[in-house]
């Protein structure tokens, strides 16, 4: 369209510079077929060019390498030693009937699902009820709790063994030596059930603050004149929060759940924090750690590579879904 | 500004590329080619060990400076991802001159032709180094792919001050081993004699090395695996009955918790390595002096051999424009007394070359083991009884499966003998994927 | 969305100063459920990193041994051990890491803003198409993708080297969706229709109208990409072989894994990973001025 019309590599070249007023120029008449449309001719063409083409070269280019690489895999001669030993051949969808004929992999979608199901409810439910008391009037310490609850998705992930090895396991960790003075029960947190709330924990704790300052800064935007009319009608704080601060925050509400749904189906940090502490978190626990041991572990970069696409499409399914359902009921809402 | 034409051009290659232009990325890494194979070379190396950029400093003022062969330092971090960041550069071409290589990582290398056979260029080297140790580069070929570094002969750690109080003799058999575990266990129930630790495969690989096991041999043009070999299996199921009758524990090493047993005194012996003071000082800085060393206990009385845990190599790649200069600095780094007392110093190495074993920078203990005096004596005399290793092109798959199998059977005091067997066939299964012939 | 049709119709956002503060009068209540809620959050929250603020004060001789949240005498020597590891490599790692997230978020934040911008206000053929295929970018784990980038920026020759962190991080579909939902709360349609009746181009409604309402958004996008580029590991990895290129998270899994003959530097990577948290509380305490809607209503006025 107008992409190529002008200079194309000057607009890429500044993704984050200012494309100039080229885009400006680009704008026609809007096309007669659109007649309600509020749109310029090109230039919402132009103003998502840079991402489009970020796009095309950072992630269409190498998930299309990716999935040829997935419909590949490694031939070997004789001992396999020395110049000409391997050959990249075509594979079809051996390693997709690999990976869906490998116990692990269906094992790590169930245990996901579970964590899952701890996770996105208790992480956004509470990312909700922070941003909505933060936005809520004559709080207190606000500057102080945003912070303070935000901070853990700061905290880098290489000390992160470190940390819950210290926090979880009995011999060291504080906890267990007030339940041991207590007289009460000392729990295995990393074995069995309590596995999964020592995960989900962690990423309850790191991505809470994430997601209440998405809502929060929607709360923000909302203009003070919205609640005049209810308070004026005697409608109390709780009230304001449910009939009007969570609809009007529905957009960030859908995008969290889109966003935790895609993380929870790609946990990897979580477990693979735990792993070096218990015996019970094995190398292929969720099934992006599979891919990653795939990939990193024994070197097979073609069985990786199926298994990312079998976990994007499963991503693709219940993400876009998700997002689907929730965009087709606010449209029928708007149309009412 | 020299940014800009970078970027400027790196988004007409990129464009180019999109288009499928692919002829275009020639250009980009044409400049590399011109420096002739003799001359001035300059010589990019992947390396983890500390304090190796003042190591490579001597060679750049002295010999390097003569041979006007020059060499840059890129530190990176050990462990089983660095192969697959060598094997991608690789395929890419990127690859540096000189990479720092675990023998066990070695055949993978060698297999995905990332190390250059340097053979011509550094065949005479092999008069410095054991047998055993020098065989792991040739993976048994008459080819040369790296020059041994470091080694890591097993040995038996314990705290002599509570062996003694628990009334405990340094074992020197493992039916001894297991007498002293359960004898410990009968006089203080609450402290382990040691654990075992499923996150480290190189461990249990040592263990089985002394045992005699041979993991990976070659039959003509075919593999053969021999995870499930009888030695193996020996270990195994030592192990996993040891762990079994709860006689130790099993919980995994190198966590706070593992830390802190060592220290407090609830673990009291450690199966490890000759580079274990490095360890204990950080793990169990409270009881520093007060463990000994002492050979690895045997599987018979008659026996006098040992298994080898860690240990490296450096290797020169086959991207390298200047092969030849890089063996020489390869050969110059391990052979070299300067240079292997400058590794011994900033590296904290346990060199391979034999002759360095003794040197001048080995001559004191430890400082953790300043009780032991003749420390790198005795370790010298056990590194000479190394038994040979035999490593295939799919190590890291074992070793993947092995971390996985045993830590479930150590979590259940379950069946060792059975994760031994999904070890081997996990194995065999992949090299089969991948093309191998698999001798039964 | 029948949500932005309400706040469509309200004057144009954000006149009213003051947001969540009642009148003076009332100020001197304290809501206390709301303020415990938060209170206990904050704690939970601030346990485990106040586990990273002990432990960067034990030396290594008490760290394993002494009681977990007890302080610890070393933080002085830890903090020179630091300054001291290969003549203070720290520091260069700490500037590459500023480098990475400041400009890769600010870049990454310019892109959101023009690309949530043009997918909220526009109607045009395709906009939802575009939007999810932009989005569909977040399906393939970045685990999968870093092998490939590496080859692709290969090709360009440009590996190991600050663009090759920098420039796959530019897009960022999470920015882009954000920018999209503040776009389509924060810019009434009327203002832009506005602009197009006093003759303004498209790009100048953009910049010098929409652009300021969407700041406290921006600003959430900004901050979300420093932090996420500042904790990148894998991406670096792959790409960079120079430690002296190194971002903050690469830097310090060096001094983790450094052979079996050197045991981890435990207390130089606990103090340092303290102190990479504190640029980033240092930028938290900076934006978050921005998200009030006074700012915002200031701005528009000017």
């Amino acid at each position: 369209m107008t992409s190529t019309r002008k200079e194309p590599s000057g607009v890429v070249g500044t993704p984050g510079g200012r494309p100039t007023p080229v885009a400006r120029t680009s704008g026609g008449r809007p096309s007669p077929a659109r007649a309600r449309s509020r749109g310029r001719g090109g230039a919402p063409y132009v103003f998502l060019l840079p991402a489009t083409v970020l796009f095309a070269l950072f992630f269409a280019l190498p998930i299309g390498y990716a999935l040829w690489l997935s419909l590949h895999k490694v031939e070997v001669k004789g001992l396999g030693l020395g110049a000409g030993a391997r050959q990249e051949v075509w594979a079809g969808l051996e390693n997709y009937a690999d990976a869906l004929t490998d116990s692990e992999l269906l094992a790590g979608a169930l245990r996901v699902v579970g964590y899952g199901a701890i996770v996105v409810p208790v992480m956004l439910g509470l990312a909700l009820v922070f941003a909505l008391m933060l936005d809520s009037e004559k709080v207190r310490l606000t500057r102080f709790t945003r912070l303070a609850i935000f901070l853990p998705y700061a905290v880098p992930g290489v000390v992160a063994a470190l940390l819950w090895g210290f926090l979880y396991l009995p011999d060291v960790s504080p906890f267990y030596f007030v339940l041991d003075e207590l007289g009460l029960p000392q729990p295995d947190l990393l074995d069995g059930g309590p596995l999964y709330l020592a995960l989900s924990n962690i990423a309850v704790w790191g991505g809470t603050g994430f997601n209440m300052i998405v809502i929060y800064t929607s709360l923000q935007s909302i203009p003070n004149e919205v609640y005049e009319a209810a308070r004026l009608d005697g409608a109390t704080p709780l009230q304001i929060a449910l009939r009007i601060k969570i609809p009007m925050v529905a957009p960030s509400l859908v995008l969290t759940f889109f966003f935790s749904i895609i993380a929870t189906l790609q946990v990897f940090s979580e477990p693979t924090t735990l792993k070096p502490l218990t015996n019970s978190v094995s190398t292929t626990w969720s099934p992006l750690m599979k891919v990653y041991q795939d990939a990193f572990g024994k070197g097979d970069i073609h069985a990786a590579a199926a298994g990312a696409v079998l976990i994007a499409v499963a991503t693709l399914v219940l993400s876009f879904g998700f997002l689907r359902a929730a965009n087709s009921r606010s449209k029928q809402e708007e149309a009412r | 500004m020299p940014t800009n034409t970078k970027h400027r051009r790196f988004v007409a290659t990129a464009v180019a590329v999109t288009l499928g232009a692919t002829t275009l990325a020639a250009c980009g890494s044409s400049d590399d080619d011109s420096d002739a194979q003799s001359g001035p070379a300059k010589l990019t190396y992947w390396t983890w060990t500390p304090g190796m950029d003042k190591v490579v400093d001597l060679w750049n003022k002295g010999p390097g400076k003569e041979q006007q062969i020059t060499v840059t330092v890129k530190k990176q971090a050990s462990g089983d991802t660095l192969v697959t960041k060598i094997l991608t550069a690789h395929k890419a071409g990127k690859g540096p001159d000189l990479v720092q290589a675990e023998y066990q990582a070695l055949p993978t290398l060698v297999s995905n032709d990332a190390v250059a056979d340097i053979a011509g260029e550094a065949g005479e080297a092999e008069g410095d180094f054991a047998e055993g140790v020098w065989q792991q580069t040739t993976l048994g070929t008459d080819a040369v792919y790296a020059i041994p570094q470091d080694i890591g002969p097993m040995m038996f750690y314990y705290r002599e001050d509570l062996f003694k109080e628990y009334g405990l003799t340094v074992p020197t058999t493992w039916d001894e081993f297991a007498e002293t575990a359960r004898k410990l266990k009968e006089e203080a129930p609450d402290v382990d004699l040691t654990t075992f630790s499923a996150n480290d495969s190189g461990l249990f690989a040592g263990l089985a090395q002394q045992a005699g096991a041979k993991w990976w041999t070659t039959e003509g043009q075919k593999w053969k695996v021999g995870i499930d070999d009888a030695a193996t299996q020996k270990v195994a199921d030592f192990w996993g009955g040891l762990v079994e009758e709860g006689a130790i524990d099993n919980q995994p090493m190198y966590t706070p918790a593992w830390n802190k047993a060592l220290n407090t005194g609830k673990q009291i012996a450690w199966v490890s390595a000759v580079w274990a003071p490095g360890t204990l000082t950080t793990a169990a800085p409270d009881t520093a002096g007060k463990w000994k060393m002492a050979p690895l206990p045997q599987w018979s009385k008659s026996e006098d051999v040992t298994g080898s845990w860690g240990g490296s190599s450096t290797a020169v790649t086959t991207d390298s424009k200047h092969k030849e200069a890089a063996a020489k600095f390869a050969t110059w780094l391990n052979t070299d007394q300067e240079a292997l007392a400058a590794l011994a110093k900033e590296g904290g190495i346990y060199p391979a070359a034999t002759t360095a074993q003794l040197s001048e920078a080995f001559a004191e203990p430890p400082a953790y083991f300043s009780n032991q005096p003749d420390f790198y004596t005795r370790a010298a005399a056990i590194a000479k009884t190394t038994a040979p290793s035999a490593w295939g092109p799919n190590v890291n798959v074992a070793y993947t499966t092995f971390k996985d199998a045993f830590a479930a059977a150590a979590k259940d005091r379950s069946d060792f003998g059975a994760a031994l067997t999904t070890m081997q066939d996990e194995t065999v299964a992949d090299l089969e994927k991948q093309g191998f012939e698999v001798a039964e | 969305m029948s949500t932005l049709a309400v706040r469509k119709s309200a004057p144009a956002a954000g006149t009213t100063p003051g947001t969540a503060q009642g009148p003076p009068a009332r100020r001197r209540r304290i809501a206390l459920v709301p303020t415990l809620t938060l209170v206990l959050g904050a704690l939970y929250c601030l346990l485990p990193v106040a586990w990273v603020v002990i432990a960067a004060t034990k030396s290594g001789r008490e760290l394993f041994s002494t009681f977990t949240f007890l302080p610890g005498t070393g933080f002085a020597d830890n903090l020179s051990d630091l300054n001291a590891y290969r003549d203070g490599v720290y520091w260069k790692w700490m500037g590459n890491s500023a480098l990475y997230a400041g400009l890769g978020a600010l870049l990454s934040t310019a892109v959101s803003a023009v690309s949530g911008y043009a997918l909220a206000i526009y109607r045009f053929r395709g906009r939802e198409t575009v939007f999810s295929i932009l989005m569909a970018g977040v399906l393939m784990p970045p685990v999968i993708l870093a092998i490939p980038q590496y080859l692709l920026l290969a090709k360009a020759d440009l590996t190991d080297s600050y663009w090759s962190v920098l420039l796959p991080l530019v897009l960022s579909p999470y920015g882009v969706y954000l920018a999209r939902i503040y776009a389509a709360a924060a810019v009434p349609g009327d203002v832009v229709e506005a602009g197009r009746m006093d003759g303004a181009g498209e790009w100048r409604i953009f910049t010098r109208i929409a652009l300021p309402m969407m700041v406290p958004g921006l600003v959430t996008v900004f901050l979300f990409q420093f932090v996420a580029v500042w904790n990148n590991f894998l991406l670096p990895y792959i790409m960079l072989s120079d430690d002296e290129k190194f971002p903050i998270t690469l830097g310090l899994f060096t001094l983790l894994e450094q052979g079996s003959n050197t045991p981890a530097l435990y207390t130089l990577v606990i103090t340092g990973a303290l102190l990479a948290v504190l640029p980033l509380i240092a930028l938290f305490l900076a934006v978050q001025r921005f998200w009030s809607l006074d700012l915002l209503s200031g701005a528009v006025k000017s």
